[in-house]
């Protein structure tokens, strides 16, 4: 049973008449009837298919790779390694379509060459004329590897003599933040509390493995049609190749979603390099056990929180050390560390603080973007510690959290002024109160309640110049068009841009037509990550409706003989408000506006605030346009004899700023009930000595249907985001208390705290039995 | 990858027995939902197989006065919607409520839980505990073996290859009995058991006078835990006595660690719930 519930300040909607309102998404009806076209359900004439030999060992050298009998095998038409690849063997993962300063080095092999760093590592690509071929081909390759000490632990790849698996030092990134005077605020606190907390590798688990096709057209043009989440990645493609930019087309369909594991590149560049060589057309769909080795998983943190409070609860001075495991690889690893060291002290205003934080590079998997990006697993330490800071002191933790929550016109950890609205309080305060009471133990269940709040950003980093464009046009009888590159993974980005330009328009949002996920035929948008799709590209489109909606009611003023203020366009029409008898229809309007040679159409392009970055010794600068903040709310039952928890109720109650489409919000929330609960309960990949031992979905474990508790969706409106009509960013942000939420309820149930997630059932039965026994 | 195999689908289980006396190779196929798994994990080499889906006489659950019998494909969701082996057979029935999810159930046989020999095969610590027999027929002849010394090894079963398993039956638990089963897992849906128990108690003047405890996942294969029954049959059950009977079980476990628990979690779990299952038929029969 799930509920949503909209705050009455919201229901008050001035003008709005498609936004914010429970409309389904334009994309729900392709979907749901099976119709729309996914990466891997394209087909073309004389194609082939792709197979990717990946490294079964984490740490190695390579001496040598034998394809001849793969090469012989008839059908076989590629078989390609880093010894064909002298050119051009390297590809780069940073940040895409950035303006701002780089970080370190953030290339990586295409296909590994004297050495494997990672489980996975790809080593070899092949295309046939079938997947059986392919593999086949595939198994019939002899690699050579003689095993190498490898490095495992991110602590110790920084000690002196471990094995270099990055730069000269194994630091893929560092930073720090020293802000007022924490030996003072220690001084003046009451209590110190230190903890160290870690969490694990979570997999993205997308439903749609990677999967792309590529081919060369008879323009010469490199055309890759994939699931990927940036189609910006063009340029990268063609860099690696050595190639034009104007050569390589990248386009995006419907994505199987993607939580940031289709941030980077995923596979894109081999079957560049498969269609380069064999002039054919070619496909790969991962194996979903190929699929875990061939994008990055969330990065295991630790952080370890010291905390100076005053008996009233008045937070003095944190200082807060932050590790994280890169893997063998940077990849966005300076970018999530950078993240998860801003978002150290959660939602809170803390004036004495001192952030070190380093991220290191190991034989495991190389870590990535996904949902939450560093921050997440940085609130869940924040938030657990605050609880732990509550018990020590004797105070409702509600009570700690509101003596300390940010408030609009404070500083945050890197001295950004909050210009926002902050509604942490309303939103924890309606989350527990949506809980109700709490059921009286039984003879082995015992309940609890956990609270969990968050500071959450949307929208790039600052000094990266962040744009988005978008082409908003009104066709002759009236229909609308939107034209956005933006890529549609799932959460509807697309539909938005319809319910936008309707709005604006006066045209029902289901007959909009939005061309989007091209970025050859349709304006660059930028990615679908960083909680900035809608703010970004729902911006532009807001931009671009305006400024055909100016030049129309102008012309539709002097005909009405009216201001264009006092004109308004709404159900494919334009009406005077004051009289609204007084209307044309939409077509009507666009014949009268054409035949006066007004422009119909605009190109839009929206700027994020930029900044120059921080300053290296203090780290204070601005980092982020702005964040979104809210609270989640679990029940849960723990089984005293086995450590099973239950989760009974989950509830998310977030200020949106303003809804868009109300129930892909509540999908949001849905969403991250359940990713949340998987990442405090059940998920984790675990690698022995680098080496994935569970990638398949029989042992890596999310929640199933079975596990669904009852969720409930409150949505909070300030309209004070920088997003259109006052949006904020939200496909991160209501993940980002879930699991502290869980592990918190946890904590409340069985009176004691357990310190590295996931909560399994046996590590739970353990904190049990300790404190039973202490 | 799934491995390209040959599968023949005889329409008869004449024809299916004949096939299976003629070839060494091959193995039969119901569900597949152990047998695809395996082949995509390359855990197994068979790549010809006997398909028993055409095989509708397989699929059915008879009764006669107080016997149950159940084909060997009757799948899991064919046993949850029988609402009467909610009395006909309690654990078996709570085995079937937590048995993988609704698409897995929709095709798994329960033939197939018991032939695939694995010490987590939720049905057959259920079965154990309601005294089930197992039926095996060849183009030889026909044959029923109990349940209970029908393995004999980790994956080994006393079925000849030639043979299949083609029903399964018990009697009806008395009146007087209780019949219970946990499945402790890592997750709710889709999850392979950490530790699981069943136990069936009958009593009569308040006193014990039948008990059977089985446990799964605690050992190479699915058993009964006989010195802890014949701790408490023909006795009166208290906490002592159902503390010490849950530890003996318990001492009969020889669990291994896996990435899914310890072997000391899976001991500590199987007396906790052996404990727990039987204090609860007791306190249900009294
Ligand atoms: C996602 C998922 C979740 C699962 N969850 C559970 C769970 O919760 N509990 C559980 O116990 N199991 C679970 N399983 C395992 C599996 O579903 C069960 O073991 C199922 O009962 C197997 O039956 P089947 O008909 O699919 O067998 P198959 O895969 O067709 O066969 C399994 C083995 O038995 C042999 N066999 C099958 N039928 C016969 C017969 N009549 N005579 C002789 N030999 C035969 C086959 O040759 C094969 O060796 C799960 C599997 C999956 C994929």
């Amino acid at each position: 049973m799930n509920q949503t519930d909209v705050s009455p300040g919201s229901t008050a909607n001035v003008n709005l008449r498609q936004v914010g309102k429970n409309k389904p998404r334009n994309d729900a009806p392709t979907k749901v009837y099976g119709k729309a076209i996914y990466a891997g359900d394209f087909y073309m004439e004389g194609m082939l298919f792709a197979k990717v030999l990946h490294s079964d060992r984490a740490s190695a050298n390579i001496r040598g790779v034998d394809v001849s009998a793969a090469r012989a095998l008839a059908g076989v038409h590629s078989v390609l390694t880093a010894a064909d690849l002298t050119a051009c063997n390297s590809v780069m993962t940073d940040l895409p379509g950035q303006t701002g300063g780089g970080t370190k080095d953030t290339t990586q092999p295409i296909l590994a060459a004297d050495r494997v760093r990672f489980h996975g590592e790809p080593i070899a690509l092949i295309a046939a004329e079938t997947y059986e071929l392919a593999q086949q081909a595939l198994d019939l390759i002899v690699v050579d590897y003689e095993d190498t000490d490898g490095v495992y632990d991110p602590f110790d790849s920084q000690k002196p003599g471990a094995p270099i698996v990055y730069s000269d030092d194994n630091i893929v990134s560092a930073y720090k933040i020293r802000k007022g005077d924490t030996e003072k605020g220690f001084a003046e606190a009451d209590y110190v509390l230190e903890n160290t907390f870690s969490s694990q590798y979570q997999e993205q688990a997308f439903m749609e493995p990677e999967a792309a096709v590529a081919w060369v057209d008879e323009h010469e043009i490199l055309n890759i049609r994939s699931s990927t989440q940036v189609v910006e990645h063009f340029r990268a493609v063609a860099n690696a190749l050595g190639i034009p930019h104007n050569k390589v087309h990248l386009q995006a369909p419907y994505i199987g979603g993607g939580f940031g594991g289709k941030e980077v590149m995923t596979i894109e560049v081999w079957l560049a390099l498969l269609a380069m060589d064999t002039k054919r057309p070619v496909k790969l769909i991962q194996t979903r056990e190929n699929s875990f080795l061939s994008h990055g998983p969330r990065h295991p943190f630790t952080f370890t929180h010291k905390t100076g409070v005053t008996k009233d609860g008045k937070i003095t001075a944190m200082k807060i050390d932050i590790t994280s495991d890169a893997g063998a690889y940077a990849k966005l690893s300076p970018y999530i560390l950078l993240y998860a060291t801003v978002g150290a002290t959660g939602p809170y205003r803390v004036d004495n603080l001192w952030v070190d934080s380093t991220s290191a590079a190991t034989n495991n998997l190389p870590a990535c973007a996904f949902r939450g990006f560093g921050t997440m697993q940085a609130n869940t330490a924040c938030e657990a510690q605050m609880e732990e800071l509550a018990r020590l002191i004797g105070m409702d933790s509600l009570e700690l959290r509101r003596k300390n929550f940010i408030q609009p016109g404070d500083p945050n950890t890197t001295g950004q002024i909050i210009r926002s609205s902050v509604w942490s309080d309303q939103c924890a305060t309606q989350a527990l109160a949506a809980l109700g009471e709490q059921p009286g133990n039984s003879d082995h269940l015992v309940y609890g309640h956990g609270l969990a709040c968050y500071q959450q950003s949307y929208g790039r980093i600052r000094w990266m110049k962040d744009t988005s464009e978008s082409w908003v046009g009104l066709e002759m009888d009236g229909t609308l068009i939107v034209r956005c590159a933006v890529t549609d993974i799932g959460a509807g980005q697309m539909s938005a841009l319809a319910q936008i330009a309707g709005e604006i328009l006066g045209v029902p949002m289901d007959e909009v037509t939005v061309y989007f996920g091209d970025g050859h035929v349709n304006p660059l948008a930028g990615t679908s990550t960083a909680s900035r799709a809608l703010y970004m590209s729902g911006k532009a489109t807001e931009l671009a409706a305006r400024a055909v909606r100016d030049n129309l009611l102008e012309c539709m003023a002097r005909h009405f003989e009216v201001s264009p203020g006092e004109l308004d366009l709404a159900d494919s029409k334009v009406f005077v408000l004051d009289n609204p008898e007084r209307c044309m229809s939409t077509k009507e309007m666009v014949k009268v506006c054409a035949a006066e040679g007004v422009h119909r159409q605009n190109l839009a392009i929206f700027k994020a605030p930029p900044s120059e970055g921080l300053d290296p010794e203090t780290g204070q600068g601005e980092v982020f346009p702005d964040f979104t903040y809210g609270a989640h709310a679990a029940q849960v039952s723990v089984d005293i004899d086995t450590g099973e928890v239950t989760v009974i109720k989950s509830v998310g109650a977030h200020d949106v700023g303003q809804a868009i489409n109300l129930r892909a919000v509540e999908g949001q929330i849905e969403g991250s009930a359940l990713m949340g609960q998987g990442f405090a309960l059940s998920e984790e990949l675990i690698l022995e000595k680098g080496v994935l031992k569970n990638g398949s979905f029989s042992e890596y474990l999310m929640p199933t249907s079975e596990d669904v508790p009852e969720i409930q969706s409150i949505v909070l409106e300030s309209r004070s985001g920088l997003g259109p009509f006052g949006s904020k960013g939200i496909g991160e942000p209501v993940f980002a208390p879930v699991a502290a939420s869980i592990v918190n309820a946890v904590a409340a149930a069985i009176g004691t705290r357990i310190f590295d997630l996931p909560l399994t059932p046996e590590k739970v039965l353990a904190a049990i039995t300790a404190k039973n026994e202490s | 990858m799934l491995p390209s195999f040959d599968l023949y689908q005889p329409q008869s289980l004449g024809d299916a027995l004949q096939a299976l006396a003629k070839s060494d190779e091959m193995q039969p196929l119901a569900g597949a939902t152990n047998l695809v798994p395996d082949l995509r994990g390359k855990r197994e080499t068979c790549r010809s197989f006997i398909s028993l889906k055409a095989l509708d006489d397989l699929r059915y659950i008879n009764r006669e006065g107080d016997r149950v019998t159940v084909g060997a494909c009757t799948t899991i969701s064919d046993i949850l919607r029988d609402s009467a082996m909610q009395t006909d057979a309690p654990a078996l029935y709570a085995a079937a409520e937590i048995f993988a999810g609704t698409m897995v159930r929709n095709a798994a046989t329960i033939g197939g839980n018991i032939c695939c020999g694995s010490p987590s095969a939720d049905t057959v610590p259920a079965l154990l505990t309601l005294g089930a027999e197992v039926t095996l027929s060849s183009a030889s002849g026909e044959r029923t073996v109990p349940l209970d010394e029908f393995y004999v090894d980790y994956k080994k079963s006393v079925k000849r290859a030639d043979e299949l398993l083609t029903s399964v039956s018990w009697s009806i638990p008395a009146v007087n009995s209780v019949n219970l089963f946990y499945k402790l897992a890592r997750r709710k849906g889709d999850a392979i058991t950490v530790t699981g128990v069943a136990v069936m108690i009958a009593a009569q003047d308040g006193v014990c006078c039948s008990a059977r405890i089985a446990l799964g996942s605690v050992g190479p294969t699915v058993f009964r835990a006989r010195a802890a029954e014949d701790l408490l049959t023909g006795k009166a059950l208290d906490e002592d006595l159902i503390e010490q009977a849950a530890r003996t079980a318990a001492d009969q476990c020889a669990p291994i660690d896996d990435i899914r628990a310890s072997a000391g979690y899976r001991l500590q779990t199987a007396f906790s719930l052996t404990r727990r299952l039987l204090t609860q038929a007791w306190k249900q029969l009294a």
